[in-house]
């Protein structure tokens, strides 16, 4: 709502709103990456579970298979997949009626959130175990 | 967790003297038989598309230009491209794993499947599956 201020108050305010504002998002965007990291830790910590608990395949022809016969529930694709490759896993899942996640990382990162020492590009979650992974991204999506 | 290699479905062949042809299922085999042990399916396609038809042509160069030439093939899942696309035609009684044993049966066979496809394109439904496709 406005308000009169004297021409003295306006000129202090004007230094002092784009250092204001500088401080509102640059916190603004910690907020935001602070929240991206916390969905990518849980992600993780899910990911991790199934890992230990469930059924899952990794790479790219066991993905196809698993969503040819219809096994799979879930698929997760990392950020530098071919782009042909990524269209391709998501007319099958989008013939299958499956959620497809587009991890928030590289192929190196999927597989170290596996708990592997190699790098994996897509991952086929086929039973999910004790972990709610589905749950939760087919709830983002 | 939808099932999609399901017969009508409209695939297109990836491998093979037949790459880049667009084929119907007729009978999927999603956990294989003896001889072959893997998912795959017996298709029907396209193997000459129908020419583009202009108005000046004549009569009998527009039935010449509307052939079909179609062939029969037992293919592996992963040569296959499934599209969301599907083609009801009753193939199933023509098209049979018994039509492949022979030589002689599998050109009746592929006659029968020629005729229904023509008969389709000139009613002009499916118009996609009866289209080159361009790569």
């Amino acid at each position: 709502m406005p308000f009169r201020l004297t021409l003295l108050e306006q000129s202090s305010l004007g230094f002092y709103s784009s250092e204001i504002c500088k401080a509102l998002t640059s916190s603004a965007t910690m907020v935001a990456a602070k929240k991206t990291k916390k969905t990518t830790e849980s992600i993780n910590s899910r990911l991790a579970l199934v890992v230990k608990s469930g059924k899952y395949t990794l790479g790219y022809k066991t993905v196809l298979k698993t969503l040819r016969s219809s096994k799979g529930k879930l698929v997760l694709i990392s950020n530098n997949c071919p782009p042909l490759r990524k269209s391709e896993i998501e007319y099958y899942a989008m013939l299958s009626k499956v959620v497809v996640h587009h991890y928030n990382g590289n192929n190196i990162d999927l597989g170290t959130a596996c708990g592997k020492y190699y790098r994996v590009s897509c991952l086929s979650i086929i039973d999910q175990g004790d972990s709610e992974i589905i749950k939760s991204l087919s709830g983002e999506h | 967790m939808v099932k999609f290699l399901k017969p009508n479905k409209a695939v297109i062949v990836l491998q093979g003297r037949y790459a880049g042809r667009k084929a119907v299922i007729i009978r999927a085999f999603d956990d294989g038989t003896r001889d072959r042990p893997y998912g795959h399916c017996l298709v029907a396609g396209i193997s000459k598309y129908p020419r583009k038809v202009i108005r000046k042509d004549s009569a009998k160069k527009q039935a010449k230009k509307s052939r079909v030439k179609c062939f029969i093939k037992l293919v592996n899942y992963t040569h296959i491209m499934p599209t969301r696309y599907t083609l009801d035609v009753d193939l199933k009684d023509v098209v049979t794993l018994d039509s492949l044993q022979s030589r002689d049966k599998k050109v009746t066979a592929a006659k029968e499947t020629k005729a229904r496809f023509e008969e389709r394109f000139k009613t002009g439904k499916n118009r996609w599956f009866f289209t080159k496709l361009r790569f």
